[in-house]
């Protein structure tokens, strides 16, 4: 009886301590989120939180800041180079970090550790660093100012640490199914397509989900390597171009920031089922 | 099934992405710092330039700037033509043969009758000249409300004295005779920056706020600690500065007009450059610029050295020499241009042939008629100074300065990162 109610009352306290956790992350959030349906003028001369004080009374809430954004952003061709930018700079090092997190798990080479510490230790590089060499490599090749130039750069800085994740997860499959597979006579490649693959799913959903959101996001490396130009730039570049060079009209940002944010969550909901396996992936042997 | 639909939208995606990417037509890639209503104006300034020539500007406005730039050019991919965050920069860019020699191309002569000798040096190295000057800011204004003036019967300051004692007149009142607001994001800080160089131009000759710029003199030469004092004066006086240096540190430069137009008003005179019109405007649309607010210039301090102008300025600079961008330079140069872009903002022109009527009402003309006329136009001091001193240093300095900190330690600091700095 004692022991019931304690554990419920332990519960209880647990779930107290989460919701108050998550509640204050959340309120940045809100309050853009509150912020994005005022007026400037309200925004400038009183807090967000002000609206949930005279909500009975006099609150002046309004849509204009989405109907500016909307109609300056160029939204739908911004939209498109985004999706053009991020599917395939999604995809493409994915591919090759599954490839190559199998071959260094499971395929004995020459210096694999070596190649494996050489990958790790990408991992370190500020990519910041990168910007000037990789440019000028892209100048001479004609890549730069091209979706294909900024799909190869979001690839080099993805793969590192998708590489990582998924040798982490693929090394932790049990020895006995590659075993039995290569007495049946599977080689290599089938291994991959129909016992690695199929059992990766959680960690796959996961990194996508990561290296979507990363390259959806990024504004410096689309601006440095695409140029700002109305026909490539993404999203977070016409977003940032809302902004005047005081700073005047952030209010708008909010609102746009709300739109921006709609594929991520996409993203995130509909694999986010996966996301949690993946993270779980490995912490217990069976 | 799944496997094929995903290699086909790639495949789509590939096709899309690369066939956006070839175009042969005339155009010029232009780099720049202005967002929202700014860039707006700017491209409005284009479109004539597009109409008649034919070729079209693909402008980039990021307030990333100065590393975009920096990395651009490094790596050999400049665009055809930058805005210059500052003439330091535009030194830097000289100094390695980034930029192109304009006589080249441009009709010497006509630059020179069109535009002050100042607006030619600055944008100069070394007797070349690298860069035009499309626009300006004014940053020696006062802003007030001449209602709120004539119902308390306050008269225009001409001096520092009448400044300090209207001030005290103020004060005495009970009233705040001062809105400051330092905080502006990461950049907090810098508004009191402005107010130390437009005190040491009425402190000291513009010689010695060239060579206070240059670090030819220290941070804690008597000059400067005079200057710093003066607006310690005003800035760390709780009854000067409404709400006191807490209010100062925290409000937003943006919103601390605001405080002069609420009924009755919180405060009564603002310092800040022109372009804060279009934040007072923004934040309180009913209200009629010159009739419900309006500016006096700085007054002078010491009166030998009058009330010069300290301002900062919108300038250009060609990359790539193109006929394209030659000719969208000569096009920035003229009068015509300027005309579109400043009716659009009220900033000032820095070509002196355009038409006064250009400007959008009487508040930016006489803004412009107080540039036009100064003696002496000095560039804004932080901006010229390398980055560790002049967007590092000064700003922290000045935060540290109206939150109570020691001048002399104060100043100190900022020697101490200064001798660093101007070492490269």
């Amino acid at each position: 009886m004692t022991e019931k109610m304690s554990r419920s009352l332990s519960r209880g306290l647990l779930h107290t301590v989460i919701i108050f956790i998550a509640l204050l992350w959340l309120i940045p959030t809100i309050g853009v989120l509150v912020t994005s349906f005022r007026p400037a003028q309200d925004v400038a001369n009183s807090g967000w939180w002000t609206v949930f004080e005279s909500i009975f009374s006099s609150v002046r809430l309004t849509l204009r800041n989405y109907e500016v954004v909307l109609s300056r952003l160029g939204i739908g061709r911004a939209f498109l180079n985004s999706f053009l930018i991020t599917l395939p700079a999604t995809l493409i090092p994915l591919g090759i970090a599954l490839f190559a997190a199998y071959a260094l798990a499971w395929m004995r080479f020459f210096a694999r550790t070596f190649v494996f510490m050489i990958i790790i230790a990408l991992l370190m590089v500020p990519l910041q660093m990168t910007f000037i060499p990789i440019l000028q490599i892209f100048n001479k090749s004609g890549l730069a100012g091209t979706f294909p130039g900024i799909w190869l750069a979001h690839s080099g800085y993805g793969l590192p640490l998708a590489i990582y994740m998924l040798y982490n997860f693929i090394s932790g499959l049990p020895k006995e199914l590659f075993d039995s597979a290569s007495i049946d006579g599977a080689p290599p490649f089938y291994i991959f397509l129909y016992i690695v693959l199929p059992l990766s799913v959680p960690i796959i959903a996961s990194l996508t989900i990561f290296q979507f959101l990363w390259v959806w996001n990024d504004l410096l490396v689309a601006l440095i390597y695409l140029g700002g130009t109305p026909d490539v730039a993404p999203i977070t570049v016409q977003i940032s171009s809302l902004v005047g060079s005081y700073g005047q009209d952030w209010e708008l940002l909010t609102a746009a920031v709300f739109i921006s944010i709609v594929p991520s969550l996409a993203v995130f909901f509909g694999l986010q089922r996966y996301f949690v396996r993946g993270i779980l992936a490995g912490s217990i042997k069976e | 099934m799944g496997k094929k639909i995903i290699f086909l939208l790639i495949l789509g995606l590939l096709l899309g992405g690369v066939s956006t990417t070839g175009f042969a037509e005339k155009t010029v890639t232009m780099l720049g710092i202005w967002g929202g209503g700014e860039r707006d104006a700017f491209m409005k300034m284009l479109e004539p330039f597009e109409a008649k020539t034919g070729i079209r500007v693909e402008f980039t406005g990021t307030r990333d700037l100065p590393t975009v730039l920096t990395t651009r050019v490094a790596a050999g991919n400049p665009p055809d033509i930058s805005a210059l965050p500052n003439p330091g920069q535009m030194q830097e860019f000289a100094k390695i043969r980034a930029l192109v020699d304009l006589s080249q191309f441009m009709d010497m002569s006509k630059l020179q009758d069109e535009y002050a000798e100042t607006w030619i040096d600055l944008g100069s190295y070394r007797k070349t000249v690298y860069a035009i000057f499309i626009s300006a800011d004014l940053k020696s204004l006062v802003w007030y409300s001449p209602k709120a003036f004539a119902d308390a019967g306050y008269q225009i300051p001409q001096t520092w004295e009448e400044l300090i004692a209207l001030s005290d007149k103020i004060a005495a009142q009970g009233k705040a005779p001062w809105s400051i607001g330092l905080e502006s994001g990461a950049a907090s800080g810098w508004p009191g920056t402005d107010w130390i160089e437009d005190i040491m131009l009425r402190v000291a000759s513009p010689e010695v706020y060239d060579k206070w710029v240059n670090h030819g003199i220290s941070w804690t030469d008597p000059m400067v600690k005079r200057a710093w004092e003066l607006f310690g004066q005003i800035a760390r006086n709780e009854k000067y500065v409404y709400g006191g240096a807490a209010a100062a540190l925290t409000t937003s430069f943006g919103e601390a007009p605001n405080a002069l137009f609420t009924t009755p008003p919180r405060a009564y005179m603002h310092k800040q450059a022109t372009f804060i019109k279009s934040f007072i405007l923004k934040y309180n649309p009913d209200l009629q610029p010159g009739v419900d607010f309006s500016f006096f210039p700085f007054p002078s301090i010491d009166l030998d050295y009058g009330t010069p102008a300290l301002g900062a300025a919108d300038m250009f600079a060609v990359f790539k020499d193109t006929p394209e961008a030659q000719a969208l330079m000569r096009y920035l140069a003229t009068a015509g241009a300027q005309e579109i872009w400043v009716a659009e903002l009220g900033k000032l022109s820095a070509n002196r042939r355009v038409n006064p009527n250009a400007y959008p009402d009487d508040l930016t003309r006489k803004a412009a008629e107080v540039l036009a006329s100064a003696e002496t136009f000095r560039f804004d001091g932080s901006d010229l100074m390398p980055a560790a001193v002049g967007s590092g240093s000064f700003w922290s300095g000045i935060l540290d300065y109206v939150g109570g900190e020691d001048l002399d330690s104060v100043l100190e600091r900022i020697e101490e990162t200064a001798v660093d700095a101007y070492k490269e």
